[in-house]
Order: C-alpha cells, then structure tokens, then sequence
C-alpha cells in the first residue's frame, strides 16, 4: 500500500531499514489500511457480534438518534456501525492508556539512564521486542528506539481517533479493522513499556524461578507504618523502594500494592506486599489499614480523596492522567509539603518521583503512630450493630449489584451475628461499593466485610517478564505438532462473575492437563487466592517455565505481550519465518499453527478490550467471562456452517478442511465448566499432527465428561482420521461417529490462509 | 389486564436506555398465548436453571414441564447439560448462550430440529445482565422472531418480559400458573 514516497522514506529511516538483520518485510510500520485485507479475511469467517446497550446514538447534536428497527442516525449510521465505532473508541481507551503509560516510562528512563541505554534482556534472550519487530520492521537497541515505538503508536492514533468522528467511517467492517489496528499499536505499547521497564529498573529477566511473594490483605503488616501504591505505573512505587533502601528504612515500613503497581513494584523489590487485584481495592482502602495511598494510573478509583480522608489516611497522586483537583505540589520543597500534609490532612499531587517518595515515606512514618485506633477492623460485635437496621426485605443492594450477589440475605444475616453468607458474597464481590450507596440505612456494606473476609495470606511468584528464546526451541515443535495441547494466556481484570478462585480453578483442569499456562494482572493475583489441602497456591505446585504443565507469572498488563511474544517467537525462532515488518505472515503462521488462547475471565477495562482486540489480530482466539458481553462485541463463526476452506502451503490448492479451528475469535462463556471446554477447543489448529490432535481430543473428551456428563456433542467437528481418536474414549467415540455420521476429514501439515484474500505476502513466504 | 412495557427492571443495570421497551406480561395465560402462537418456539435454559430453587423445586423442574408442554426444543447453555442427562433429559442442543444467539440472528439458519428459524425464543436461568445482552442482539438483529424472557427480575430488551417479581411463592404461582394454561399434552 503506498503511502508517499516521503513518508516511505521516513520510514526505512526511523527502522533503519539498511540494517541486515532480516530482509524487511511488506509492511512497516503499517497505516490505518495497510492490513485492512487481512482483518477484512478473519471477519469473514468471524463475524462480528453486536449486543447493544442502548438503542439510540448521542454522539453529535443531531441525536439522540433512535437506531431501532432499520432506522438510522442523522448522519446515516446504522446500529451495527455505531456499536463498532464504540468498540474503536473503547479500543483507543485502552491503546492510549497503555501507549501514555509507555511513553511516561520510556521519557522518565530516558532522563534518568539516557537515550542510548543499551537494550538487554539477559543471556535467554535474542529476540528481545518480537511485537516492535514484526509490527514496525524496527529492532529496537536502546531506550531511545523504544520511544520510536511509542511515537509511532502516538501517530497512528491521531488517524484512528479522527475516524470516530460524526461522519467520518461509516461500515462496521472499516471500524473493525480500525479497532484491530489501534488494538495491534496497543500490543507495541505494552512491549514498548515493558522492555522499558525490565531495563531500566532491572526487573528479573531472562529468570524462570522468580521469588515468591506474599499477597492477600492479611499479608500486609500494618503494624508497621504502612503505605498502599495503587494503579499501573510502578516509578514512583520504585522510587519508594529506593528511598527506603537508601535510609535504612525498609524493614520499618510496609509497602503494598493494588493492582498492576503491586505486580510491577514485587518485580522490583520481592518484599513488597501484593494486596490483591482492582475488585479488592475499595474493600482495602475503607478498612483504613493504609497510613498512605499513593495513586498513579489507570483502575484507580476516583473516589480515594474521600476514602483517604475518611479514614486519615494521607494520600498523593503522582499521574498526571489523575490529579484529583489536587495542587501540584511537584515543585515545592519536600518539607513544606509534609508540613501541610500532617498539620492540614492536605492531599497533594506530586509529579517528581524522588520527592514524591520522600514526602510518602516521611508522612507514613509520622502518621502511622497517630492512627492505630484508625487500624482497628470491625469486630463481629461491631459489625452486627452495624447491620442492626436491615432487615433484608428492601433488597436495595441486590438490585444494584453488578454481580447479583445476594446482598441482603447476607445483611440480614450479619444482623444476627452470622457472617458466613457475607463471606461468599466478599468472594464475588466486585468492590464498587453500590450496594452501600444504595442502602436507605447507610450499612456501611464492605466494612462489615472486614469480619467475613479471610486474612489468609498466599504465595504468588513475582512477574517473570518475556519468554526466554530457548524455551522456544524447546517447545516450540510440540505445540505446533500439538502434542502439548496450547498455550493460554489468562490477563485482564477482576470483574470475575463467580468466586474469586475461579482463575485458580481453570488455571490449574489446564496445567494438569499439560497446557502452558500463563497469567498476568490481576488474573495472576487471582490466581494465586486459593490454596490445596496442603496449604499450597498453583505457584507453589507448577513449575515456573514455559513448559508443558507451567503456571506463568508474566508480570503487569503490559506484560501481556510476552505471551503473543512467544507466539511471534514460535514461528521466528522455531519455525525461522522472517518476523521484520511481516504481520500478515506470523498472525497468519499463528492462526493456524500455533494453538494459544488468550482468556479474560473478569473483564471490565477499555485496556483489556484493546488487549483481547489485538490478540485477535494475531490470530489468538479469545474466551471472555460473562461481563464481556457488556463490551458489546464478539466475533464469532457458524461453526460447521462456515466456509474454512485454507490454503495447502505446498501444493497451493485451496482445501476445504471443513473444520472449524479455530472455532471463534472472540466469544463469551457463561461459567467456568463452559470456559474450561471452550478454551480447550480454541486451542485446535488446523496444523495439529494426528498425534497432537489425539492429545487435544483427549483433553477435550475429559473435560467435556468431566463437566458436561457425556462426550462433546461436537466431537465429529474436530476428529480428521480414526487415528485422532484417543485410545482411552475409541470404542465410545466411534460408536458415536457412527451413529451422527461422521466423515472423515483433510489433514494439512501446512495450512495458511495466505492466497485465500488480497495479499502482498507470497504463498511461499509462508513455507520455509 | 392491560399490558405495559417494561423500562426499570429488577436489576437496575438492566434499565432501558432506549425506545423499544418489553410488554409485560403479567398474566400468565397471556404467557401461554404467546407461545401457543408460536409455529417453531426454542427454550433456552441456562445455569440458573439448575442454581436457583423455586419452592421445594428448581427452576428446571418447572422449566421443564413448560417445554414439554409444547414439545419444544433446549438448548441448553453452559454446564446445564450435566444436570438434564442426570434428570434423563437429553437437550436438542448444547450451544452456549452466545452461540445460540449468534445463530438466531440468521433467518436462514435450520433451526435446531431442522424446521427452519425459531420464531419464538423464551430464555430461562441465564445470568441476568447476560441475558439482557443477548436479548438486545435478538432485538437488534433477529427482526424474524419474538423473545420471551421468562424470569422474574425481568428484562427490557426482551418482546415479552415477566413483571418484576420479589416475593419467591409468588414467583412460583406465576410459574404454575404458566404451566396450568398450558396444560400438558398427554
Ligand atoms: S453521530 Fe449520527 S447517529 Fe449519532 S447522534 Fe449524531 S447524527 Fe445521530
Ligand atoms: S460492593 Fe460487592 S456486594 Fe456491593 S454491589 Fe458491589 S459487587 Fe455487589
Ligand atoms: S439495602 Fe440495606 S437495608 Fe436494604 S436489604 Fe440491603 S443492606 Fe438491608
């Protein structure tokens, strides 16, 4: 697609397309269109799924315009275009969240270590950015080149921003392909801010065994003056960490965190605290065990200045992206601002990280000793005064709950002094605090859940960050064969429709079964809130590399891009495919040979939507939680009814395999038993050996019996020859094939999409 | 008994936002109307279904009698297959939620006995702010065909929703009440 020949230019100037590490590819640094063919070739077999929340538009003055029926807008839009400009928006959101956070990481580095930092990430390492590589053609060797990425995210944006303007694009297909292209710089960003980070505060890497750290509310002693770093943006949380260290301090002070900060600030120091995901955060927060909060960005509350105040907690703001209305103290002397935080409970926002740190440190240290009665937890006693107005009839609460928990039941029974019904909700409870808010008696709800929540503490690793080359060699053949069943990415948030334990749950029916697993965000904390009969977390049981049977902590949400990393790596490293500039090519190879799934079982965030958005785009299906369908969009196909007709790689003919892997894209599941088969089957390829297929058929028959109580009634969609059917389920398998008709199937050992749509790349380029 | 339309459900994440409002259907023989004029119907059942008690019942025990009523084909969403098989119901089909509406949106699609598009769809026991989406889609994109949300915290998006009921025994009246003006096919 040209695109100037001025523009060109700056192109193979910005990636230093002279350098010979890889012949450059068909599309660096790709534009809004350049790979519009490809998404226009996944949405014709993944359809687009729109589940409107509203059925008007109030996007210009012309509205509100009713979309019902086949009416359209003013402007002519119609209801399916309308919700995938809102999908372009919401994937923007989040692009631009991690794309800032990448930026202010890369420009705070960069002033403190220079623009010429050299890149390394360790001896396990080579293929240090495989997103910057593939996606821009650039092999990024300093922090000065990762601030290209982010420039360049920073461009494309203002482009993809401008088409969701009132009559600018009007087909839900073009707003798809948008999406999927904001939601691609989104994975450069969180690349961009994640090897930023490893390098500059010298997170673990190239390091498989990473420590494991204490997390949950009970770990945190707060005893001990203790400050709470909340959001995605671990530099000010560091430089505590550093303060601390520099003055002797650290064994006096508590440091924990919520969120992403906490996984990003263990990744610095293993001896900070992991309070627990966003869905804890108000819960913590109104106990009052926090002497200071210090909020950065993203997920952070916007009612912590009063949360702060109510509990006499000193709080400091240190994003920009979140100033509370707060004077920018960033300027003043650290004294000065201490003084009016102590003497006039003054809430500053401080911008300078060293400063900031002094000024938390100081104030927790001064504070700690004048709030222990503000320490105290709500007793049972307490708490059943508390609750004494309920008498669980309003149902106000329930009626607000964004995860219909049964509020008042568990009220009324607190009331009497049993909090047991309380302590299943706290489990399930998102934390938004609306069931109090509601409440005509002012119960104070998430306090009362001080007396039902368990103090248990639990073992998490800390975030390992990207996977190391050579563990790529070494499994990079059984997951394309198949033979280990899939890699599975668990990330985002904890808007978790049942009990918080259920990652746990899904993480290990795969890791038993022999699945690479991975986790990330508040998904790995999650994770790590469950324990055996001996007292152990899927940390403690799985071994930490990425290997068959692993459980994986890659570390924050930007990490999140280690795992499509890995992907690219399997068809770089393994495969020797070219990766620079060739986006078509590895989403292609990974579409259809690699067998990863990416699982969002809490969903809530515009960041996640961006993230699962991208994976797509790779290639990597996606099985969200139940709150996904609120983001309104899924893409899916019609299972067997849909044309999957590929390319053989080595004869060139199309086939039709007329087997539906994988099967959708994007898709919500209702419960964990119909996640566990769904994320089983995303893990097909249509590349899978006989044996591999066996392998993934095996999986798949057990846990289908396991929750479903019979064989899967799609068994015939997935089995190609006899030879796939695993011994153990033959005789009942066949029987079944037999009775529903099956026939059998083509086997492709090198199955592509390329020559089946409009494409620069070659069907050759996808053999090597 | 004149019909309105629903706006504030029990859930008020569910309200309205919009124009196309659910008629309520308080009676329960205007219930049974609705499905004695559908030529095709399909209940969804999802995992409430088998979650939430209805007196000394489930809710599938009465969902159950319903379908058989008409002889109208499940889906059954999520895990709920386990519990049918062990209650010796086999479902016609076991796509999940999302699936099955994906699927309902196409006029062309066989339908799940191979009768062509189901022109009445009624959901049960699914997750209410799922169930919401999935009616919207229906409402959105599946012009062919009629929803009929039968739970009791209601559903605006649906063509026919149940009235906001509190009270379990009067949940369970409703129910009976349904079943009774259907009155079982020998
Ligand atoms: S953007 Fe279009 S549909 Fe939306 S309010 Fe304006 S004219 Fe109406
Ligand atoms: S705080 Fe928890 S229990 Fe209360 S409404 Fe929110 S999710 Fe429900
Ligand atoms: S809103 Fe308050 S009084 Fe009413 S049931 Fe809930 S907790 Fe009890």
């Amino acid at each position: 697609m040209s695109k100037g020949k001025m523009r060109e230019e700056e192109i193979r100037r910005i990636i230093r397309a002279d350098d010979e590490w890889e012949p450059v590819g068909p599309t660096p640094m790709p534009s809004l269109i350049d790979l519009r063919n490809w998404d226009f070739r996944l949405l014709d077999t993944y359809e687009p799924f729109y589940a409107p929340f509203c059925d008007l538009c109030c996007l210009c003055t012309y509205g509100k315009c009713d979309l019902t029926g086949n009416k359209r807008g003013a402007c002519g839009i119609d209801i399916a275009s309308q919700q995938a400009r809102w999908i372009l928006m919401c994937v923007l959101m989040g692009t631009a969240a991690h794309g800032a956070h990448g930026r202010h990481m890369v420009d705070h580095l960069i002033e403190k270590l220079g623009a010429d930092t050299k890149i390394d990430l360790g001896s396990q390492i080579n293929v240090e950015a495989p997103i910057i590589r593939t996606v821009m053609g650039l092999k990024p060797e300093t922090l000065g080149d990762l601030r290209k990425a982010i420039e360049y995210v920073e461009q494309e944006m203002i482009h993809l921003v401008s088409a969701t303007h009132m009559g600018q694009e009007g087909s839900y297909r073009d707003f798809e392909s948008k999406a999927f292209h904001a939601a691609m710089l989104d994975h450069v960003a969180l690349e961009t801010a994640d090897i930023a980070q490893i390098v500059g505060f010298g997170f673990p890497t190239s390091v498989a065994d990473t420590p494991l750290v204490d997390l949950g509310w009970g770990a945190v002693d707060s005893t001990k003056p203790t400050i709470v770093v909340v959001g995605h943006n671990a530099v000010t949380a560091n430089a505590i960490v550093d303060y601390l260290r520099q003055h002797d301090l650290y064994d006096k002070v508590e440091v924990a965190g919520i969120c992403c900060t906490a996984l990003d600030v263990t990744r610095y120091d293993s001896g900070a605290k992991v309070i627990g995901p966003l869905s804890r955060q108000r819960f913590f927060l109104k106990a009052g065990l926090a002497d200071v909060i210090v909020t950065d960005e993203q997920c952070v509350l916007t009612d912590i200045p009063q949360m702060a105040k109510d509990t006499g907690a000193a709080l400091i703001a240190c994003s920009d992206k979140i100033c509370y209305g707060l004077e920018n103290a960033s300027a003043r002397p650290a004294v000065d601002i201490l003084r009016a935080v102590l003497e006039e409970q003054k809430q500053f926002l401080i911008l300078d990280p060293e400063r900031a740190a002094e000024v938390i440190v100081q104030a927790a240290l001064a504070l700690a000793p004048m709030r222990r009665d503000k320490k105290q937890l709500v007793t049972a006693a307490e708490g059943a005064a508390l609750a004494a107005k309920c008498r669980g009839t309003c149902e106000e609460c329930n009626r607000v709950c964004p995860n219909l928990l049964p509020v008042s039941v568990a009220v009324n029974q607190a009331r009497e002094g049993n909090f047991a019904k309380l302590g299943e909700v706290f489990l399930r409870c998102l934390g938004c605090g609306k069931c109090e808010e509601a409440c005509g008696h002012q119960i104070p709800i998430l306090r009362l859940m001080q007396v039902a929540a368990t103090r248990d503490t639990y073992k998490m690793r800390a975030g390992r960050g990207p996977i190391h080359d050579v563990e790529i060699r070494k499994v990079g053949s059984p997951i394309v064969l198949g033979t280990i069943p899939g890699v599975i990415l668990f990330a985002g948030c904890s808007n978790f429709p049942g009990d918080i334990d259920e990652v746990a749950w899904l993480a290990e029916e795969l890791a038993r079964r022999k699945y690479i697993v991975n986790l990330s965000g508040c998904a790995a904390m999650a994770a790590a809130m469950s324990k055996d009969a001996d007292g152990k977390t899927i940390f403690e049981k799985y071994i930490p590399e990425f290997d068959a049977g692993c459980i994986v902590n890659l570390g924050s949400c930007v990490a999140n891009s280690h795992v499509v990393g890995a992907a690219i790596k399997i068809a770089n490293i393994f495969a020797t495919l070219p990766n620079r500039a060739n986006y078509e090519l590895m989403a292609d190879y990974i579409l259809n040979r690699v067998g990863a799934c990416a699982v969002v079982w809490g969903p809530y965030s515009q960041k996640a939507l961006a993230i699962g958005t991208g994976a797509v785009r790779w290639g990597i299906p996606v099985v969200l939680g139940p709150h996904a369908s609120k983001y309104r969009r899924l893409f899916m196909s019609k299972k067997e009814a849909s044309d999957w007709t590929v390319v053989d790689g080595r004869t060139k003919q199309r086939v039709d395999t007329k087997e539906p892997t994988p099967e959708h894209m994007m898709v919500v599941t209702e419960t964990k038993e119909r996640a566990l088969v769904t994320i089983i089957k995303q893990c097909f390829r249509r590349n899978d050996t006989p044996p591999g297929r066996a392998i993934k058929l095996n999986s798949y028959i057990s846990a289908y019996k396991q929750v479903m109580g019979s064989l899967p009634d799609d068994l015939q969609n997935f089995i190609r020859t006899e030879k796939e059917i695993p011994i153990v389920y033959k005789r009942e398998v066949l029987a079944y094939l037999k009775e529903v008709g099956w026939q059998p199937k083509p086997v492709l050992s090198l199955p592509t999409i390329i020559g089946t749509y409009e494409t620069e790349v070659p069907i050759e380029a996808t053999i090597k | 008994m004149a019909s309105e339309t629903m706006v504030m459900p029990y859930y008020k994440f569910n309200v309205l936002t919009g124009t196309k409002a659910a008629k309520v259907i308080a009676d329960p023989a205007e219930g049974a109307a609705i499905i004695d004029r559908a030529k095709n119907p399909l209940y969804i059942f999802g995992p409430e279904v088998i979650a939430n008690p209805v007196g000394a019942c489930l809710l599938i025990d009465y969902a159950l009698k319903i379908a058989k009523s008409r002889d109208m084909p499940i889906c059954a969403t999520a895990h709920v297959k386990k519990k049918m098989l062990e209650l010796g119901v086999k479902p016609d089909c076991t796509y999940d939620i999302i699936e099955i509406i994906h699927f309902l949106k196409d006029k062309n699609w066989s339908g799940v006995r191979g009768k062509g598009y189901h022109d009445l769809v009624l959901f049960a026991g699914v997750r209410c702010d799922l169930a919401e989406r999935g009616l919207a889609t229906l409402k959105h994109f599946a012009p062919h065909l009629k929803t009929f949300a039968v739970c009791r915290r209601s559903h605006p998006n649906a063509d026919f929703a149940v009235p906001v009921i509190v009270k379990g025994d009067k949940w369970r009246e409703y129910l009976e009440g349904l079943i009774e003006a259907l009155g079982v096919k020998a």
